[in-house]
């Protein structure tokens, strides 16, 4: 029973760093969300596939908590942006800078 | 017995309470209310007579915080003594303000006031150690500052309260002072185990623990040179100028000093100090008195010059004349002041000399008053004046001053001299009353008038029978002396003052001479008086006379010595530069300036870091994962090693 996890990390790690450049570097709020929940989805990737390889339950239990956080993360995050829509038509995050120091 | 002595003690707070919260609607039955109380003191006080003089008095344990800080009431024959004045002439004088105050709108505080002066003074006495006595001293100051300051829309009567408590703090640090030379010394504070132990402190401890006590006495009974808020007190109500300022409170220097004989006994230094202090001040009352035209002030002047007496009395170890003359000025000085209020009362609070005149006719009943209570204070023969200052006079010679003795027989003559100077300017003569200010010399007023609204007025006895009372007194209280040392007075202190190290020097000098010098002496002061003052030639000028004399005054007379303005040179206004040093440089500069600077660090700080906070989530985000990259990095870094 060998399970080799690496190419299942190596994934996790590209998925990961896509969302991360997503959220960097693209101003649309959905898209960002989206990247968010990519990021989220590595994570759960790379914790389902140490789980297997060291025969221990814990990692799937937090992939599950993982994905609750999502879901209510990504409730929230678009409440948030159809507030902000409601404000004014623009869907540029950059454009929401009202906590500005 | 017990609960009797603290009722004595508490019932004056009782009322002082009862008339602060509800004098609104007591309104003038509170000078009923307030005057029962003390006179129901006096009641417990003569009940307790007999008791008190059993050997050791009566002592009342209250309670004790740690060993040698024992708390409690005694009763002995001294305090007795001063309990009796203080309830029993402290009475006559409530029910005499009754009339007095009548048209105030503030009676209610009054009265809640004098109350409270009266369980402060109790408290005085009454205690059974040190620390008591402490705080019955600074709580006669309050209720002084309360008395004095008690027409608080008068500038000048706020200016006199504040210069007295501000003087009379400076005598409670010399106490606080003593009792802590004391405590450190002997390890407790009762009266009992501090006299028993009072071989144990060496010369200089005992000298620094005297001196202190006095400055506490100078403080408060008026001595040179801490003198100079009593003729300024006299802006209070005349009642309160009798009961605080003549009978009772400036003479708590006199108690402390009788109450203390057997610290100032082991020390002849000391004694000799105080001696020469209260023969100073005699005379410097005395001097300063010739030379006032408010009637208050010449009053004033005179119990400063009177207490002088009984400070060189008790001072040099005469404890028993000492106190002789503090229970007879009490009767005599109160109704002086009574009378004061009588003819000022009468006059719609014209309280200037030049102004008077002729009173004799137009109000008999003062002028009795004012006549007998003056006769008592020259020493007229019979009267209890007489007795005391003679006692004083000759116990000052018996331990051996033959300095003081003149100094006493002096101011005796100088006494006779002004009291009479002020009865016949008053009194005899013709009423200068509607002539001009100017006319007879009055430049400028030295107090503010008494201010009443003559609305309503009680009848005549309200106010004349206290009068009529103390002159019982005034004639009688002396009487107890006679016989000298096996007289009832003696027998009454019976060893409570211990015999004095420096009391040896009997001279050859028999009483009956020093008696006989002083009635001379007094004679001569009254001679110069009439001529000057009361003769039928000096009647028909009087206006002129007095216009001069106004005129010609010697201006170190009329400033007092310079005292003040000497006080105002050496302490206040070193004080107000420090004050003022400390106001413009190290308020603004150190205090204000840290907490300034301590401001301006942390504006730059947030001027340097709110630059992070520019508001794009994308930059927060960024920082974030730069964050986790980094940690990423120390991680690789610290598990590759």
């Amino acid at each position: 029973m060998n399970f080799d996890p690496s190419p299942y990390v190596a994934l996790s790690a590209v998925i990961f760093f896509i969302g991360v450049l997503g959220v960097l570097l693209r101003r649309n709020p959905l898209i960002v969300l989206m990247s968010i929940e990519l990021m989220f989805n590595a994570a759960n990737l790379a914790l389902v596939a140490f789980s297997r390889a060291w025969v221990n339950n814990a990692g799937h239990v937090f992939a599950f908590l993982v994905i609750t956080v999502a879901a209510a993360e990504a409730a929230i995050g678009l409440a948030i942006v159809v507030a902000v829509f409601r404000r004014s038509t623009n869907v540029d995050v950059d454009e929401v800078a009202s906590m500005r120091g | 017995m017990n609960a009797l002595l603290i009722s004595i003690w508490l019932l004056p707070l009782v009322g002082a309470i009862l008339l602060w919260a509800f004098g609104p609607q007591l309104n003038r039955a509170a000078g009923v209310v307030g005057t029962f109380v003390v006179f129901f003191s006096f009641g417990l006080t003569v009940v307790l007579f007999d008791v008190a003089r059993a050997p050791g008095g009566l002592h009342v344990a209250l309670g004790s915080w740690v060993p040698g800080f024992d708390f409690g009431l005694l009763l002995d024959p001294l305090a007795l003594l001063w309990a009796l004045v203080i309830t029993g002439i402290g009475g006559l004088i409530h029910a005499y303000a009754i009339g007095y105050m009548w048209s105030d709108k503030a009676i209610a505080r009054f009265f809640a006031y004098m109350n409270f002066f009266v369980f402060a003074m109790l408290t005085l006495v009454l205690s059974d150690n040190f620390v008591g006595l402490l705080v019955g001293w600074g709580l006669v100051g309050l209720a002084s500052y309360f008395l004095i300051s008690f027409w608080f829309y008068k500038p000048s009567a706020v200016a006199a309260g504040r210069k007295a408590f501000v003087i009379n703090v400076f005598g409670d640090i010399g106490l606080m002072l003593a009792i802590f030379v004391i405590f450190a010394q002997l390890g407790s504070l009762g009266y009992a185990s501090v006299f028993s132990k009072v071989g144990h402190l060496s010369t200089p401890t005992l000298l620094l623990v005297c001196v202190a006590l006095f400055v506490a006495c100078a403080a408060k009974s008026a001595q040179v040179p801490l003198h100079t808020w009593l003729p300024d007190a006299m802006e209070g109500p005349t009642p309160v100028s009798a009961l605080i300022h003549a009978a009772t409170m400036v003479t708590a220097g006199v108690y402390l000093i009788a109450r203390c004989a057997p610290i100032f006994n082991a020390s002849p230094q000391s004694q000799e100090l105080v001696g020469i202090i209260g023969a100073l001040t005699a005379l410097t009352g005395a001097i300063l008195g010739m030379a006032q035209w408010d009637i208050k002030r010449v009053l004033a002047y005179s119990t400063m010059s009177q207490i002088g007496y009984m400070i060189m009395g008790v001072g040099v170890g005469a404890y028993e004349a000492g106190v002789l003359h503090f229970w007879t000025h009490a009767f005599f000085k109160a109704q002086l002041f009574l009378g004061a209020g009588l003819v000022i009362h009468a006059l719609h609070d014209e309280q200037d000399l030049r102004k008077m005149g002729g009173l004799r006719r137009r109000m008999p009943f003062a002028f009795l008053a004012m006549l007998l209570g003056t006769l008592a204070i020259i020493g007229f023969p019979g009267l209890s004046g007489f007795f005391s200052k003679d006692a004083v006079i000759y116990g000052v010679l018996e331990r051996g001053h033959p300095m003081l003795f003149g100094v006493g027989v002096l101011v005796a003559g100088l006494t006779a001299y002004y009291m009479f100077r002020m009865i016949f300017i008053a009194f005899f003569g013709t009423y200068r009353g509607e002539l001009d200010d100017a006319a007879v010399g009055v430049t400028e007023r030295a107090g503010s008038p008494e201010p009443e609204d003559h609305a309503v007025h009680l009848p005549d006895w309200v106010m004349q029978g206290p009068v009529a009372i103390l002159m019982i007194g005034t004639v009688g209280a002396g009487w107890f002396a006679i016989g000298g040392t096996a007289s009832p007075w003696y027998r009454f202190f019976g060893d409570t003052f211990g015999t004095s190290a420096a009391s040896a020097g009997v001279s050859g000098f028999p009483e009956l001479a020093s008696t006989i010098l002083v009635l001379v002496i007094v004679a001569v002061g009254f001679a110069v008086a009439y001529a000057r003052y009361g003769s039928p030639n000096a009647m028909a000028h009087a206006v002129d006379q007095l216009r001069n004399e106004s005129r010609t005054m010697p201006p170190i007379l009329v400033h007092a010595f310079y005292v003040d303005d000497a006080l105002d040179a050496l302490f206040v206004r070193p004080a107000r530069a420090l004050g003022t040093f400390f106001a413009r440089f190290v308020d603004p500069h150190v205090i204000d300036g840290g907490v300034k600077d301590l401001v301006w660090l942390a504006s730059a700080l947030g001027l340097v870091f709110r630059v992070l906070q520019n508001g794009l989530v994308r930059t927060y985000a960024f920082t974030l994962v730069a964050g986790a990259a980094a940690i990423l990095v120390y991680a690789a870094w610290m598990g590759s090693r």
